[in-house]
């Protein structure tokens, strides 16, 4: 199937009743945690995985994947209009975009951002599309230890790039891979770290431990202090139209984020955040005018709102076409497959073409919504902010509860999403990131499963591992990302030293 | 407060690390044509060891840099307030068998909104009172959820 009978394909499957539900439903609760501080789209994702049992797994991803990209337009409103981040990808768009919004031009920054994410993030599906086929057939060649060295060298990226220091991050990875070994051991049936429990057997789920660290986590931390409702800057429709000035210099920073953004998304990391940086960055490198930026430059909301909706899609590409997620939320997704039964790897787009076809026209859909959602409708999304606080929270920590208890219908799960909720604030409150956990967790059994299968396969000649071509290119990259960081800053500080 | 915590987490990672590590151990290693059950867990054990281990030396020392250290944790009613939420979950999750999820939502609802600051107690009971009922509607007949009834809705 070629990329535009594919996409035909998946229009047809888009198209039908439950599954253009589905996308709607989840960009548009995707768009609300946006706008919510304090749940993310991966607290989101958790929350609404076991309702989507009842679901087949293409309806499933495709509402789930809403909630991703569609976070992303959400997270830019609440930047805008009350300087306070929706999500962690939008922490840029605050800089520029309050600026302007005390300027009274804050409906241009809201058309800006939301065209922007559209533009790229139709871009970034359109690279997807083409993209993910090609490293699939690539990757039907990958072996055990090509798979076993693309894992580790992921988990080693995240916790580089991440949030916090890379020994924090390490250690999440760490406590991640060990939850992940609890349960039945794969190939012996031998139960691993059950404390003598029958349920833990079956292992220890993702939902409860994702809704603990970043639902629960999240509400405890922000119950530390009681807050008022926000002031929100009003926006009338007339002044959503941005003038032809702004237009003509938001416009290539929305191409150049859309490039940046897809790329980083590509990389092992939380690459819709980077990717925000890394625009702004370029934004203000290349600009004539880089002392506007922080002043209200349109420049530095165009780019980075455009760059982490590309980078969503990008983020998209290892997922479906090597069935390794890079990312916390795209690990979720995984997840979410799994559970669903679905055997993710590069088979995926050739055995199962509605799932890949299907996701990817319903991103197109998606954002098209969300571009509606996001313009015209968005003072109904920013008034959600008026909602107290205390009603937010509490229907928020029911939801983790009754989401949890409903996957298994276990109670035991609720005392793990309980305790994950307990380590997650104390460990934010240390400063400790929390992906590399989720995605430790999500990763660790392919870890163990392609590390015992490449030793089975070389008998235990770990040399001959590293001696196939991509597996040893792979995990040099892994080696360089772990030495390079402190060589460099040691050679910093002797050259410091030196007169 | 702040200043002690970090030593003490990694304290806890260390003994976790150890403590599975022990756990590992028992289990059949296997060799490395052929690894069992253990090899990984060994592994990994190893490596949790060994980063805290690394962390707690860290974080025993003075000088420590700044984004390491981590905010402080709350005092006083800023504290109570976080420590009985975390309560009030817990005993949620052990009296949901017992008292069913009508009850134990309801009360949990309250004590949330009453604990993150809303003061009308008459408020207070019919919001809890319409959470429960809404929420245990949409659950267990929408979505098919078996909740426990418990002594409610039995």
């Amino acid at each position: 199937m070629d990329s535009l009978q594919g996409l035909a394909y998946g229009f047809a499957v888009a198209f039908t009743g439950p599954n253009l539900v589905a996308c709607f439903l989840g960009v548009l609760v995707g768009t609300v945690v946006g706008v919510l501080p304090g749940i993310g789209p991966i607290g989101a994702m958790a929350l609404l995985i076991p309702s989507t049992f009842a679901l087949g797994p293409t309806t499933a991803l495709i509402m789930l994947a809403g909630i991703y990209y569609g976070s992303m337009y959400g997270g830019s409103t609440t930047s805008i209009l009350v300087n306070v981040p929706g999500e962690a990808a939008s922490v840029v768009t605050a800089i520029d975009g309050y600026q302007m919004a005390r300027k009274g031009r804050a409906g241009a920054a809201l058309a800006v951002s939301a065209m922007g994410s559209f533009v790229a993030g139709s871009l970034g599906i359109v690279a997807l599309m083409f993209f993910a086929p090609t490293l699939a057939e690539v990757a039907l060649k990958f072996g055990p230890p090509e798979y076993f060295s693309l894992t580790l060298v992921g988990l080693i990226f995240l916790s580089r790039l991440g949030g916090g220091t890379a020994l924090k991050s390490f250690l999440m990875v760490g406590l991640g891979l060990i939850l992940g070994t609890v349960g039945m051991e794969p190939i012996s049936g031998l139960p691993r770290f059950t404390l003598g429990q029958l349920q833990l057997s079956q292992g220890i789920e993702l939902v409860p431990v994702a809704m603990g660290l970043y639902g629960i986590g999240e509400v405890l931390i922000i119950a530390e202090r009681i807050t008022g409702i926000p002031q929100l800057v009003k926006v009338k429709f007339r002044e959503l139209f941005p003038t032809m000035t702004e237009w003509k210099r938001a416009f290539p920073p929305m191409l150049r984020g859309g490039g940046v953004g897809f790329l980083i998304g590509l990389i092992p990391g939380p690459a819709a955040i980077l990717s925000t940086f890394a625009a702004y960055a370029l934004e203000k490198k290349i600009s004539k005018h880089p002392e506007e930026f922080g002043q209200g430059a349109i420049e530095g909301v165009a780019g980075p709102e455009s760059a982490n909706n590309s980078a969503t899609a990008g983020a998209m590409v290892p997922l479906l076409a090597l069935g390794v997620p890079f990312a916390p939320a795209t690990a979720m997704l995984l997840g979410a497959l799994i559970i669903h039964g679905v055997q993710p790897g590069p088979l995926l787009i050739t055995e199962q073409p509605e799932i890949f076809w299907g996701v990817i026209a319903s991103m197109y859909i998606g954002n098209f919504v969300l571009l509606i959602l996001n313009l015209p409708m968005v003072g109904v999304f920013a008034s959600i902010l008026r909602l107290p606080q205390y009603l937010l929270m509490g229907l928020i920590l029911l939801l983790c509860l009754v989401g949890t208890y409903s996957v298994n219908n276990s109670f035991l799960d609720l005392y793990i999403l309980i305790g994950m909720g307990g380590v997650g604030y104390i460990l934010r409150k240390l400063k400790f990131d929390m992906a590399p956990l989720i995605l430790a967790l999500v990763l660790g059994p392919m870890l163990e499963k392609t590390l015992r299968q490449s030793l089975f396969m070389t008998r235990g000649d770990v040399w001959m591992i590293i001696n196939r071509p991509i597996a040893a290119v792979l995990l040099s990259a892994g080696l360089a990302a772990i030495v390079l960081p402190p060589l460099i800053s040691l050679m910093k500080r002797y050259f410091k030293s030196q007169p | 407060m702040a200043v002690r915590a970090l030593p003490i987490t990694s304290f806890c990672f260390l003994f976790l690390g150890a403590a599975y590590l022990a756990g590992s151990l028992e289990l059949p290693r296997g060799s490395a044509a052929q690894p069992g059950a253990g090899l990984y867990p060994l592994l990994i054990g190893i490596f949790l060891v060994a980063l805290s281990l690394a962390l707690l030396i860290r974080s025993l020392r003075k000088n420590e840099t700044e984004p390491e250290k981590g905010e402080p944790f709350p005092k006083g009613k800023d504290r109570q307030r976080v420590m009985a939420l975390g309560v009030a979950l817990f005993l949620f999750a052990l009296f949901l068998k017992p008292l069913g999820y009508g009850l134990c939502s309801a009360v949990l609802m309250g004590v949330i909104l009453r604990l993150l600051g809303l003061a009308s107690w008459g408020r207070i009971v019919l919001i809890s009172i319409l959470t429960a009922l809404l929420s245990y509607y949409l659950f267990a007949s929408l979505l098919g959820v078996p909740l426990p009834g418990g002594i409610f809705f039995s």
